[in-house]
């Protein structure tokens, strides 16, 4: 099938930006996204331009490092599916589309469709760990932890911190995000301990960089984790809960 | 361990065999070996502990637990990845599983029978004392992991939840669905930025480990390039943890991702560290097979699948038939009829290599006739659709969107894909290479599992090195240098380190040539499938050793790196990796060609029983460490392997 | 595999000027230096649970209002005793539309809160969003992307309304508006003089559409914001937001269509 492509080439942080067109005729349909900006590159390298740097490492939708605009959509036209598992089969012959890099304000792009996104690390930095030095932990066992519960925070921690969910919101807030890791941390017996001051630090973080959430629903419809919307609630959940009580715990 | 034993002559032109490794392994019962070993090592006050600096290279599991440990007892540690965030390595992407023994299940589990599945899983080509010190911490690791956040699948009593998983009998595996993986890596990524946050550990991202600096004899510190911005930067130390995974990516075709790679630990084998038994690789049995030209990869499915999937090939060579067009007389379940007793659970190795056989014997399914059949029919209709949902949905989730394919109703295509490293940098019993003060974690060393690793033990060994070992290992060796200054940044021995990488990235940039590195790399991995892959023999892989060294020449010919070395440039980045994997995969080849024996993951054609690996115990008992000379010809060195409470025997599945 | 010999050094020893980037960001591998903004006084998620809260007063209020109004239907006498009771209720507790300013005072304070968290949440999602924005999202989340606009309806309405049928302001009002007193109101007769005036009626319909499309995103949020996580909660109060804001906004609509069929008048 052949596709053309309108992608974001940009060489720097303080580089306006622009779309470049190229076309690849031999594309397949069980061909993945990013083995379509492989195929393009290849071409490019060996006519001595330079590639489409884009970020990817798994490319079994596990990593969270890959994440590609297309046409308007983070990852891509299929929800729920990071762009390494984005095929396209989902376009048809000679379609154009367009690609660029994950949109936010707090995501300054570094070079072509990479974007940087440490300002999420920076919200897990301020809060989103347990303080259990190693050594220390007591026995997991012991620890009952019921089924639901444990399925429960699993349905959380399926977050995989491609930070998609910031860049389909028209917005710009991280609320699923957040919100996962609040949820998850705080269903878990020791991670319940600082649940007040984990909701306290990741919120005061987060609102730097990040905006409100509106309830667009977009979020959820682009995360590869299939994290649910109820992870938005967390948000402010928590943050009433830490508010109210007044106590780290 | 024999006296007057010596080791065999090398059958392969230009080796050396060089002298007996000392693992430095405490004296007495192995058993009892760790916990005399820790009350040997030296401890560091408190109070000097901020005068000791540690470089942590990579933040898997094995990387992030190490410096989340050692910045948590008040090292200076500063830690690098050439990653965007922590938690991207690759650790994030094991499925199944971490081992403990826990006796947790009432089905006899115990410390000793986790050493013994280890080192026979590994047939006995591994070192028995670490795996007592992998058992012995596996029960406390996964209480921390557990602790620290990461959700373990649990039982509607409220207690961990355990499976059963490829080459054991019983239940040790502890999970968090089919993204455990995930879940530690994720919760140790956590532990590392809470240390970021206390301030004990400099985090830097986007940063790439091209060097070393070697002060004397002794490792002194990291050169690094800022991937960003291109700039090359020199860090020193006291001490430098190496913790960066595994080289099966020098396959090209492989389940590692993309970006992982062999760079840091054959910069280290340059300068001198010697590498242990790169041959070893594993080949995953159930990975997905190779079905398009620009596929970039061999995924993963979990081993756990073969829990309840049905591996089998239609009887007939070249059937055309779909399937589930197949009916069952005509069906040869090859791994239950070979192996009643394991079934389809028999170790990776032997699945791989019995996969690789029905495969070369034309009865391959698929396009491209390269896989075998992991069939789910039986499972559901025994125990229902949601049951087989609830254990592997997520699995079934992601094959349906890699293939296309419903596997609820369509029979999984798996084949062998290169998968993990048992080689690595030779390290002694306190991980520490046969460098001082470069120490080794995880994958990219060697040790625990000789020449096969069993599944969910991998999670295990990096969570271990990274959180219970290197921490007190690590310490005794930098008590004695208290007062000892990290050497300056306008020191010769850095400023010679800083010149040697820029040439190194000069020479890259100037080729000139007409390919980029991916070209080079692709090639590689196709000699190496052919040469040094499931099946090996003599000839083929002197033919690799032959292409190999052609491809390298050729490499540095004709690449072609497109752009600037002073800003990000992926390709440099490829280039750098497939050029040093040139070398390191003809080291492979000799190793194989070197070993006259078949044992794990190493079947030399030329040395089997009956179609089962023939080891050689009285030449071959030892496992190779490699010294890479000045010449760029190579040294064999040998560490004897004495096995005091897992009696040697031929492994048996059947 | 040596070096190439004579050839310039092309890389620099120290992290080297960058564009875009300040060189502290860039050591530690990031490109991002700034913030989109500095720790605001209020959190966003704070608004938010401000606009929830004040939301919920006005869906409140306007259910009850509605209730209020369907007495209509009971006629004049009825209608205008219910209205004259309003002013005189809790007398002598209270002085003559002593509730009635309670109300107010209450509505106008949370008013000014919706609209300010509004305009703060506005303004910080454009800035946390970037100069890129999605295209298609005004289709795609129709109430949620238009509560601005249906805002901004809503507040013109309210004002016209409280002239037209409160102050009676003329220009607004109908001309026969007659104020309540002491002693009595005429709120039947007011209502169906400015009803019967077919563009006051539009604009009453229009804006009862505009109040539906608010309520439904807004009450969804609500159970958002306060942070009800249950999906059971969820699932009932997304089903009861939506059939309020519906109920709403069909008993409001069915005054003035009432009005201009003559049923009412």
């Amino acid at each position: 099938m052949r596709l053309i492509i309108d992608v974001w080439r940009q060489d720097n942080p303080g580089d306006d930006g622009r779309y470049e067109t190229h076309e690849v005729d031999d594309a397949t349909p069980e061909m993945s996204l990013l083995e379509l900006l492989d195929r393009l590159n290849f071409e490019l390298v060996e006519n001595a331009q330079e590639p489409v740097a884009f970020e990817s490492d798994c490319r079994e939708g596990i990593c969270g490092a890959c994440g590609i605009t297309v046409d308007g959509d983070p990852h891509g036209p299929q929800q729920n599916t990071p762009s390494c598992h984005q095929r396209l089969a989902s376009f048809s012959d000679g379609q154009r589309i367009r690609l660029e890099p994950l949109r936010s304000a707090a995501y300054p792009v570094i070079r072509d469709l990479i974007v940087d996104r440490s300002a999420l690390d920076a919200i897990i930095t301020a809060g989103g760990h347990v303080a259990i030095p190693g050594g220390s932990a007591p026995e997991a066992d012991v620890l009952l932890l019921s089924h639901e519960r444990a399925e429960h925070a699993l349905d959380m921690a399926a977050c995989i911190g491609c930070g998609a969910c910031v860049a389909a919101c028209p917005n710009g807030s991280a609320h699923l995000f957040v919100g996962s890791k609040l949820a998850q941390l705080s269903l878990l017996p020791t991670g319940k301990q600082e649940r007040g001051k984990r909701a306290r630090d990741m919120l005061a973080e987060m609102e730097q960089d990040f905006g409100p959430c509106s309830m667009y629903g977009e979020c959820a419809k682009v995360c590869p984790a299939g994290i649910p919307l109820t992870a938005i609630a967390a948000v402010n959940k928590e943050g009433l809960r830490s508010f109210f009580r007044h106590k780290d715990d | 361990m024999r006296r007057n034993w010596r080791p065999p002559a090398s059958g392969v032109d230009g080796v050396r065999v060089g002298g007996n490794l000392d693992p430095h392994a405490p004296e007495g019962p192995n058993e009892t070996a760790w916990h005399r070993r820790k009350l040997d090592y030296q401890l560091v006050n408190p109070a000097n502990r901020r005068k000791f600096k540690v470089i942590v290279v990579g933040t898997g599991l094995a990387g992030s637990g190490a410096a989340a440990a050692l910045g948590e007892l008040g090292y200076e540690v500063e830690c690098f990845t050439f990653h965007d965030a922590p938690r991207r390595a690759h650790s994030v992407a094991a499925q199944g599983g971490i081992n403990a023994a826990r006796d947790d299940t009432a089905d006899n589990d115990s410390l000793q029978r986790f050493v013994t599945d280890t080192v026979k899983g590994g047939d006995f080509r591994g070192r028995e004392v670490d795996a007592f010190r992998l058992a012995e911490e596996s029960m406390r690791v996964v209480d921390h992991l557990n602790a620290i956040g990461a959700p373990f699948a649990r039982e509607y009593g409220g207690t961990l939840s355990t499976r059963s998983f490829g080459g054991v009998q019983v239940s040790r595996t502890f999970y968090a669905r089919g993204q455990t993986g995930q879940q530690l890596q994720v919760a140790s990524a956590q532990a590392l930025q809470r240390q970021v946050k206390e301030g004990t550990v400099t985090l830097r991202v986007r940063h790439e480990m091209l060097d070393l600096i070697m002060d004397g004899e002794r490792v002194g510190g990291v050169v690094m390039r800022n991937l960003i911005s291109g700039a090359i930067t020199a860090h020193t130390a006291h001490a430098v943890v190496l913790c960066t995974g595994g080289y099966g990516s020098i396959f090209f075709h492989s389940t590692l991702a993309k970006n992982s790679n062999a760079s840091a630990v054959w910069r280290a084998a340059q300068h001198g560290a010697h590498f242990a038994s790169p041959s070893f690789i594993q080949f995953h049995p159930t990975a997905l097979p190779i079905s398009s030209h620009w596929q970039s990869k061999t995924i993963l499915m979990s081993e756990s699948l073969r829990n309840d999937g049905r591996i089998w090939v239609p009887q007939k060579p070249g059937d055309e038939r779909g399937g589930n067009d197949i009916p069952e007389s005509e069906r040869d379940y090859y791994l239950e009829r070979k192996y009643p007793a394991f079934g389809n659970l028999t170790p990776r190795d032997v699945a791989s290599r019995a996969a690789t056989e029905q495969i070369r014997s034309g009865r391959g399914v698929g396009p491209l006739r390269n896989g075998v059949y992991l069939d789910f029919r039986d499972a559901i209709a025994r125990l229902g659709r949601d049951t087989i949902a609830g254990r592997y949905g997520n699995l079934f989730d992601m094959y349906k969107h890699a293939t296309g394919e419903d596997p609820y109703t369509v029979p999984m295509r798996i084949a062998p894909g290169a998968h993990f490293t048992m080689g690595g940098l030779w390290s002694d019993y306190d991980l520490m290479t046969s460098l001082p003060g470069l120490f080794v974690g995880g994958e990219c060393g060697w040790g625990y599992h000789g020449a096969n690793r069993l599944g969910a033990n991998s999670l295990l060994s990096a969570c271990v090195d990274g959180w219970f070992t290197l921490p007190h290992a690590v310490a005794n060796h930098l008590a004695p240098q208290l007062g000892r200054e990290p050497l300056k940044h306008d020191s010769r021995e850095v400023r010679s380190a800083l010149k040697r990488t820029r040439s190194r990235v000069d020479a890259l940039m100037a080729i000139g040539g007409s390919h980029g590195p991916a070209h080079f790399h692709r090639l590689l991995g196709a000699i190496l499938y052919e040469g040094c892959g499931v099946i090996r023999t003599e000839e083929t892989l002197k033919t690799a050793i032959t292409a190999i060294r052609d491809l390298r020449e050729e490499f540095w010919r004709d690449l072609r790196v497109v752009g600037s070395g002073e800003r990000l440039n992926q390709e440099l980045e490829l280039a750098g990796r497939v050029a040093d994997y040139l070398e390191l995969a003809e080291l492979m080849c000799v190793d194989a060609l070197d070993r006259q024996e078949s044992c794990g993951a190493h079947f030399r054609a030329e040395h089997q029983r009956g179609g089962e690996a023939a080891r050689d115990d009285k030449h071959w008992a030892f496992a190779s460490a490699w010294q890479v000379a000045p010449d760029g010809g190579f040294v064999r060195h040998h560490e004897q392997l004495a096995f005091e409470t897992v009696p040697l025997t031929t492994r048996d599945y059947t | 595999m040596s070096s190439s010999v004579g050839q310039r050094p092309k890389y620099k020893s120290s992290t080297g000027t960058f564009p875009g980037a300040d060189e502290a960001a860039l050591s530690m591998g990031h490109v991002r230096s700034g913030r989109v903004r500095k720790k605001p006084l209020v959190a966003s998620w704070v608004l938010k649970v401000i606009m929830a809260m004040t939301g919920t007063v006005f869906a409140l209020f306007v259910l009850v209002h509605m209730i209020g109004n369907l007495k209509v239907f009971t006629g004049a006498e009825h209608f205008n005793e219910y209205a004259h009771w309003l002013r005189t209720v809790l007398q002598p507790f209270l002085p003559y539309e002593g509730l009635l300013w309670i109300l107010r005072i209450a509505l106008i304070i949370a008013l000014i809160g919706h609209v300010w968290s509004a305009a703060l949440i506005w303004s910080r999602s454009r800035a946390s969003r970037g100069r890129h924005r999605r295209p298609g999202m005004w289709i795609k989340n129709f109430t949620a992307r238009t509560m601005p606009v249906t805002g901004i309806v809503l507040l013109g309405f309210i004002t016209f309304h409280v002239l037209d049928l409160t102050t009676g302001t003329a220009g607004v009002a109908a001309t026969t508006f007659q104020p309540a007193t002491p002693d009595t109101a005429h709120a039947y007769e007011n209502l169906v003089a400015s009803m019967q005036r077919p563009a006051a009626a539009a604009l009453y319909l229009v804006s009862m559409i505009a109040l539906f499309l608010h309520l439904a995103h807004g009450l969804w949020t609500v159970v958002n914001d306060v942070g009800v996580t249950g999906p059971r909660v969820r699932a009932v109060a997304w089903v009861v937001g939506g059939l309020l804001a519906l109920a709403i906004m069909l008993g409001n609509i069915l005054i003035p269509v009432a009005v201009l069929a003559g049923v009412v008048s």
